[in-house]
């Protein structure tokens, strides 16, 4: 009897709105002849008793559809009535579209934004989320062998490091080499003037480089004996000036006084050396002489060894200690980089290997839900499972155990 | 009654013109309702029908195939009736909303040259109750939207938002955030008088001070309020709903306020329920108020606090 019965059915009451009661002004409206019409201030109600109307008549059209699909389903198949419900709705769309054709003129209005109801921005497609786990991937990504191929060849000495420990020599002094330059262009100005003036002239004033570093060389050599006057080397002199008694100056302003005893012989032959013979007086081994007073002084610990005006030469070459404190730096900071790529490297092959074995931890999971499915399926078929897919289950957790064991140690 | 009309404002040979167009119309009007009258007297007979057999067949407890085939017959029958009663009443909606926009045509036309006729009285003269009055009536009056089945509410009704390249026609209604004297921001309800395509902005008049505030505001700054009310009976997914944070003009202003749905409307005439925000409140919210749907617009700013 049940099964006869329409479960979905509701009998709605559809009785109509009573609109005498409702909508006075529709029903005023309603009682006038042709001649009295409709006025102006009569609008606003109504257009709100028709609405009330239209609204109760479409709620009454949406639920007659819905009751004669309702019936008209249960007829053709008696069973799932239910479930061809949402089925339904999709229908209703259908049907009473083509049934009216007047609404049209309400529809111009709307009409632009009809055409796409999707193109309203209400949910605009957001993918800011995947733009941030595509920019994180890099950094949760397995390591592959190609990064520790780069690690290693980065761990490989630079073949130029040797060129930035070289301390180059040292040239000649920038004053020197101006002087030969300025020379030089002085010379070729000189030279094209006279091209100019008399083109015989021209092999007079072809001096080349070589003539130049000649005229410096003589420059030099003019210049330099003038300035001491004393063909000894600075050492020679100053052994000498300590062996001389200080008072020495005084006694030859009065060495026209002869009567200062003892002390003639030693003023003689002062006075003989420097002034007397002048610029005349050669000594031919002033250089070994210097040598010698050299060895003999170092010998005597009277002097340092020459290494350390040596060093003392080097602090005062400003241009070389900064060069030496740059490449200290360098070396320090290079050093610092390979021990921080060798701890990637090793960390990078750590992790390589752990990524082995996660690797086959997945592989021996899936052997493990394998054997899991198989006993299961043994157990739904009602039998036990057999001694070798419990063997197998067994092996694959043994193992599956022993690979966890070797990632957590 | 055409008489009344035209002597009613007679300034101009075009309202003059418009006036007999809209006598027309109201004519045609009276017909269509006399005729929805003759197709809901029509329809009535076969409802009572269905009502009878209901009846029955409940009383029996069962259903036979007699019945339901019957029944199928009368359903299918009300049906046809229920369309045609609704298109019938749809024509006449429309003519309703013709007329107005004849009228509201007219009045910017007014407005526009200067002129108020009797029926329109100029509004600088208006006083703040008569002011609020309006704004109800119209609230009242916004048509409602009555899709057919299936049909889905378009934008513009209740909470549908208009579509993003929408642009609001001079004299439509808008919510418009402006600076204040002070310099606060606020939403005012104001009018449309003109948009620029090319600047992108709208000029807008502050609806309670017309003609004498007129401001120039980008797109950003207007809502468009709702053009039709939607049906709770029908749509009620094109209501906002409730706790939704929206902007709702506060009784007796023309300001717009961040407000909480308290409950959403049950009927078609129904106003929505809301409470505004308002720190003079215990707990930061006024009592439960009611505005217009129309008057309700989504708050956008709800992203940025």
């Amino acid at each position: 009897m049940s099964e006869l019965d329409c479960p979905a059915l509701k009998y709605y009451d559809f009785k109509p709105v009573e609109h005498g009661r409702v909508c006075p002004r529709y029903t005023a409206v309603l009682g006038r002849s042709d001649d009295d019409g409709i006025g102006i201030e009569e609008l606003d109600t109504l257009q709100l008793e028709l609405e009330t109307l239209l609204s109760s008549a479409s709620r009454r059209l949406r639920a007659l559809e819905e009751q004669r699909q309702i019936l008209t389903d249960w007829q053709d198949k008696k069973v799932d009535k239910r479930f061809l419900k949402p089925g339904k709705e999709a229908d209703l769309s259908a049907t009473p579209r083509h049934s009216k054709p007047k609404k049209q003129k309400l529809d111009g209005k709307e009409y632009e934004f009809n055409e796409d109801p999707q193109d309203m921005p209400r949910n605009p497609k957001n993918d800011a989320p995947n733009r941030f786990w595509a920019s994180v991937e890099p950094y949760c990504a397995d390591i592959t062998n190609e990064e520790i191929k780069v690690l290693e060849e980065l761990l490989k000495p630079p073949e130029d490091e040797a060129e930035y420990y070289k301390v180059p020599a040292l040239g000649k002094h920038y004053s020197q080499r101006w002087a030969q330059e300025d020379l030089l262009e002085e010379q070729r100005d000189g030279a094209r003037a006279n091209d100019k003036k008399k083109g015989i002239m021209g092999p007079l004033s072809e001096l080349d480089a070589k003539d130049v570093d000649a005229l410096l060389k003589k420059s030099e050599s003019q210049h330099d004996p003038p300035e001491d006057g004393c063909p000894f080397g600075p050492l020679t002199q100053r052994l000498l000036q300590a062996l001389v008694e200080e008072n020495i100056i005084s006694p030859m302003e009065d060495s026209p006084i002869p009567d200062v005893p003892g002390k003639d012989s030693a003023n003689d032959g002062a006075s003989t050396s420097p002034r007397s013979q002048g610029k005349a007086f050669s000594v031919p081994h002033t250089r070994s002489l210097e040598a010698r007073i050299k060895e003999e002084l170092v010998s005597q610990g009277l002097l340092d060894t020459e290494d350390r005006p040596g060093t003392g030469g080097d602090s005062e070459d400003e241009v070389l200690a900064e060069l030496h404190k740059r490449q200290a730096e360098l070396k320090a900071l290079s050093a610092h980089n390979r021990a921080r790529k060798q701890e990637l490297l090793r960390l990078a092959k750590e992790e390589t290997r752990k990524q082995e074995l996660r690797q086959r931890v997945r592989v021996s999971d899936n052997e493990v839900m394998e054997a899991f499915r198989r006993i299961m399926a043994a157990r739904q078929k009602k039998r036990t499972p057999t001694k070798k897919e419990k063997d197998q289950a067994w092996k694959a957790l043994k193992e599956r155990d022993s690979i966890l064991k070797l990632l957590d140690g | 009654m055409t008489a009344q009309v035209g002597s009613k404002s007679c300034v101009t040979m075009a309202l003059v013109s418009a006036d007999t167009k809209i006598s027309e119309l109201l004519t045609e009007l009276h017909q269509l309702i006399k005729q929805t009258q003759e197709e809901r007297s029509r329809s009535e007979h076969n409802l009572l029908n269905i009502q009878k057999t209901h009846e029955r067949m409940q009383t029996e407890n069962k259903t036979s195939p007699y019945y339901r085939t019957k029944l199928r017959g009368l359903y299918t029958t009300a049906k046809a009736d229920a369309e045609a009663e609704c298109s019938i009443l749809r024509h006449a909606l429309d003519k309703i909303a013709e007329i107005k926009s004849l009228l509201e045509e007219r009045r910017i036309a007014a407005k526009m040259a200067g002129v108020y006729s009797d029926s329109d009285p100029p509004r600088k003269t208006m006083r703040r109750g008569v002011l609020m009055t309006l704004l109800q009536q119209s609230a009242m009056t916004l048509p409602l939207w009555i899709g057919k089945p299936g049909d889905s509410p378009p934008p513009l009704c209740g909470a549908m938002p208009a579509s993003s390249d929408y642009v609001a026609k001079p004299g439509d209604k808008v919510a418009a955030r402006v600076k204040a004297v002070d310099g606060d921001e606020q939403w005012i309800l104001a009018e449309v008088v003109s948009y620029s395509h090319s600047t992108n902005k709208y000029e807008v008049d502050d609806i309670d001070e017309e003609g004498k505030e007129r401001h120039t505001l980008s797109r950003r700054r207007i809502i468009p309020l709702p053009q039709w009310k939607a049906n709770p009976e029908t749509d009620p997914e094109a209501l906002f709903s409730k706790d939704q944070l929206v902007l709702a003009l506060y009784p007796q202003t023309t300001c717009f306020y961040r407000a909480l749905i308290h409950t959403p409307p049950h009927r078609p005439q129904d106003d929505y329920s809301v409470l505004f925000e308002d720190t003079s409140y215990a707990d930061g919210y006024s009592p439960p108020l009611n505005v217009a749907q129309r008057y309700v617009v989504a708050c956008k700013e709800n992203k940025k606090k």
